[in-house]
């Protein structure tokens, strides 16, 4: 029996007809409006699968539904729409056209761990969110988002000099996500920096802005990192059923590694 | 005072009973009207037990040659009371086969009946071979033959769970909690996805009634473990495509109805009142209670007794009962039938 609620109706399920006559009858508009169910078809078993093979969505399939996370989630108060326990119930039930829907605000998440301390069942609610994000990006359901953009710009600076030198994050990252370096905001904080902090310590920045620091001999702890991220990035791929290889040529064309260590 | 104690019924209740009196000395005589002891898990033929996790023919057969090799007990099979009368302490019985009994006090551990699912007709059973009750699936599981779908034989690929059949349902006067049923599909569902790893089940639930260490042991480890879904509906109706069955109904947490393929749906069947009560109250003079189990006189008082000074009851024949309670309940009516009989001959 289909289910009738008002904000459960979606624009894109109501069909109508703006000239319909039946039997001499004309039921165009309104008349003929009818409303397609919502009907749940099938289960789709590997969705759950696919997202405990990312990390952070291991233990995916223990929640039991009990909402303290959304509750506890810093992002839900602000927009109601986002709510992982609901996303969790679709990834663990495999409604994927369902998860799709939201598929611009489940990156949102400030990672700021509320859910995984209230949730009873240890589900790491928080990390469910990274891996979701991650998988609709490997699935090409998104672009990169800026959060992820911040954390490969980061992550790509450690691994190729072994240090991290933040002025030089922020403009990579400003740079990829197509961002003015001349923002008032960002004017106003240097400013401030100038005018408040020691002079020895901006001497420091400065200096690590021109030299940019490496940490001495890193070349073959980075030749490691770079394997097992490579790795890890493989099985990922494979566990969602994507092409490995070509997909990661791919992806290293979209945003290569190198960029940041020039 | 000296009579024996007549115990009504062999299944666990009544199997714990007769073996506390042997264990004391006092002849009791223990009446069956099947041609097995034993009660539901043996005549039913479950599979692994909760929460001991041991084999019903081994646990529960273990408590059968127990009482069968003490002669202390007299065992009487394929046998009912049709008669009981007289005063506690002198009691005299008639049995089926027209022989007179005295008793000193009599047990009722008549056990229950399991809920008959035809009673449901819009979840399929006897409609559709692949709709089975948990008890079937106890049988493919302790007969060896594994799960199948009774129809073809096939190893299904996707089971439906349905709990709360023939309980909790007011549209068939049924209001109780079986109790046990939570717990026994949950321990079902593992023993599916052991067995078939390929396999998919799913829980159909209003609430998870896993109560007490249970909880842990069954609902939290189905989940962890064996990645079993549990899903909040109480399923409309199941029909047929003609190929697989076709579950309807509505998934609350998502407000969305379900049209939903199975290959196997399995009824966890809740536990009826004995079909026999009104007669064993009307033959025994007890009370039953209003959903027709029979009632215990008071909750703290003496264990197991009922309205009839010298007749206790125990186990599943009170109301839905888990075995390791029915057979506390079973040694605390031996108890309280001893208390009475020295209470009676110090009076004598
Ligand atoms: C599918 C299913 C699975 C279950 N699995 C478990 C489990 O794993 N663990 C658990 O703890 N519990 C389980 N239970 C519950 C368990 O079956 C009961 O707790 C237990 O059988 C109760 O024992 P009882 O002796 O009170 O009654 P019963 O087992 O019903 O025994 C009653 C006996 O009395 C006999 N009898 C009945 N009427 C008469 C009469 N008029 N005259 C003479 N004899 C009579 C019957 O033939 C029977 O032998 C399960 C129940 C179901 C439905
Ligand atoms: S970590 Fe993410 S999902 Fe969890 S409470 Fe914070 S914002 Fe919400
Ligand atoms: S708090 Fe944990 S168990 Fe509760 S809904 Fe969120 S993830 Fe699930
Ligand atoms: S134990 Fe569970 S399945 Fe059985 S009646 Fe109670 S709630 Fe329903």
């Amino acid at each position: 029996m289909p289910i009738h609620e008002k904000h459960l109706i979606r624009p894109e399920n109501i069909k109508s007809h703006d000239k319909l006559v039946m039997d001499g009858i004309d039921i165009s508009g309104h008349w003929s409006t009818f409303i397609e169910t919502r009907v749940v078809k099938d289960y789709n078993e590997s969705l759950q699968d696919e997202i405990a093979a990312l990390p952070g969505g291991e233990y995916v399939h223990r929640c039991w539904q009990c909402g303290s996370c959304t509750n506890a989630c810093t992002v839900n108060a602000i927009n109601p729409d986002f709510n992982p326990r609901y996303w969790i119930y679709l990834i663990r039930m495999g409604m994927e056209s369902e998860l799709l829907r939201d598929k611009d605000i489940i990156w949102q998440c400030v990672s700021c761990n509320k859910c995984t301390y209230v949730c009873p069942r240890e589900v790491a609610p928080e990390g469910v969110m990274k891996a979701t994000a991650h998988w609709l990006e490997l699935k090409g359901h998104t672009p990169q988002s800026p959060s992820t953009i911040f954390d490969d710009v980061f992550s790509t600076q450690v691994i190729e000099t072994g240090k991290i030198e933040d002025s030089l994050v922020v403009r990579n990252f400003f740079q990829r996500t197509g961002q003015s370096l001349t923002q008032d905001w960002l004017i106003e904080m240097v400013k401030r920096m100038v005018a408040h902090l020691p002079v020895k310590m901006l001497m420091a920045l400065g200096i690590a802005t021109v030299l940019r620091p490496r940490t001495k001999n890193w070349g073959g702890a980075r030749d490691a990192i770079k394997e097992y991220v490579a790795e890890q990035d493989a099985h990922h791929r494979k566990a969602l059923g994507l092409e490995s290889l070509v997909e990661m040529a791919k992806l290293e064309a979209a945003a290569p590694f190198k960029q940041a260590a020039e | 005072m000296n009579a024996p104690v007549l115990i009504v019924g062999g299944g666990p209740a009544g199997l714990a009973a007769a073996h506390a009196l042997s264990s004391v000395g006092r002849p009791n005589i223990l009446v069956e009207k099947m041609d097995r002891l034993g009660g539901a898990p043996i005549l039913s033929g479950y599979a692994k037990l909760v929460p001991s996790g041991e084999w019903a023919k081994d646990a529960i057969g273990g408590m059968v040659s127990r009482v069968m090799d003490n002669k202390t007990t007299d065992v009487r099979l394929n046998t009912t009371v049709k008669s009981f009368d007289g005063q506690p302490g002198n009691f005299s019985a008639v049995l089926n086969d027209g022989t007179t009994i005295a008793a000193s006090a009599a047990i009722l551990t008549t056990g229950f009946t399991h809920f008959d699912s035809i009673n449901k007709p819009e979840w399929g059973f006897g409609l559709f071979p692949d709709v089975v009750t948990t008890t079937q699936v106890e049988q493919m599981f302790s007969s060896g033959k594994g799960v199948h779908c009774p129809s073809d034989g096939r190893t299904p690929k996707r089971v439906a769970i349905l709990l709360c059949v023939g309980s909790r349902d007011r549209q068939i006067g049924r209001e109780w909690c079986s109790k046990i049923c939570c717990t026994v599909s949950a321990n079902i569902a593992m023993e599916i996805r052991e067995e078939l790893p390929d396999c998919h089940v799913y829980i159909y639930y209003m609430d998870i009634r896993t109560f007490g260490l249970l909880e842990q042991k069954y609902y939290w480890r189905s989940q962890e473990e064996f990645k079993v879904k549990y899903i909040k509906a109480r399923i409309a109706e199941v029909t047929s495509n003609g190929s697989q069955l076709i579950v309807k109904g509505e998934d609350t947490l998502v407000k969305r109805p379900i049209t939903i393929p199975f290959d196997m749906v399995v009824h966890a069947v809740g536990m009826d009142p004995n079909v026999d009560n009104l007669t064993i109250a009307s033959i025994f003079g007890v009370k039953l209670e209003p959903n027709g189990f029979i009632d215990r006189k008071n909750t703290y008082g003496i264990m197991g007794a009922t309205n009839r000074e010298g007749v206790f009851v125990a186990g599943s024949a009170t109301g839905p009962e888990t075995i390791d309670d029915s057979i506390a309940q079973g040694q605390a009516a031996a108890m309280s039938a001893l208390g009475m009989m020295n209470i009676g001959m110090a009076a004598e």
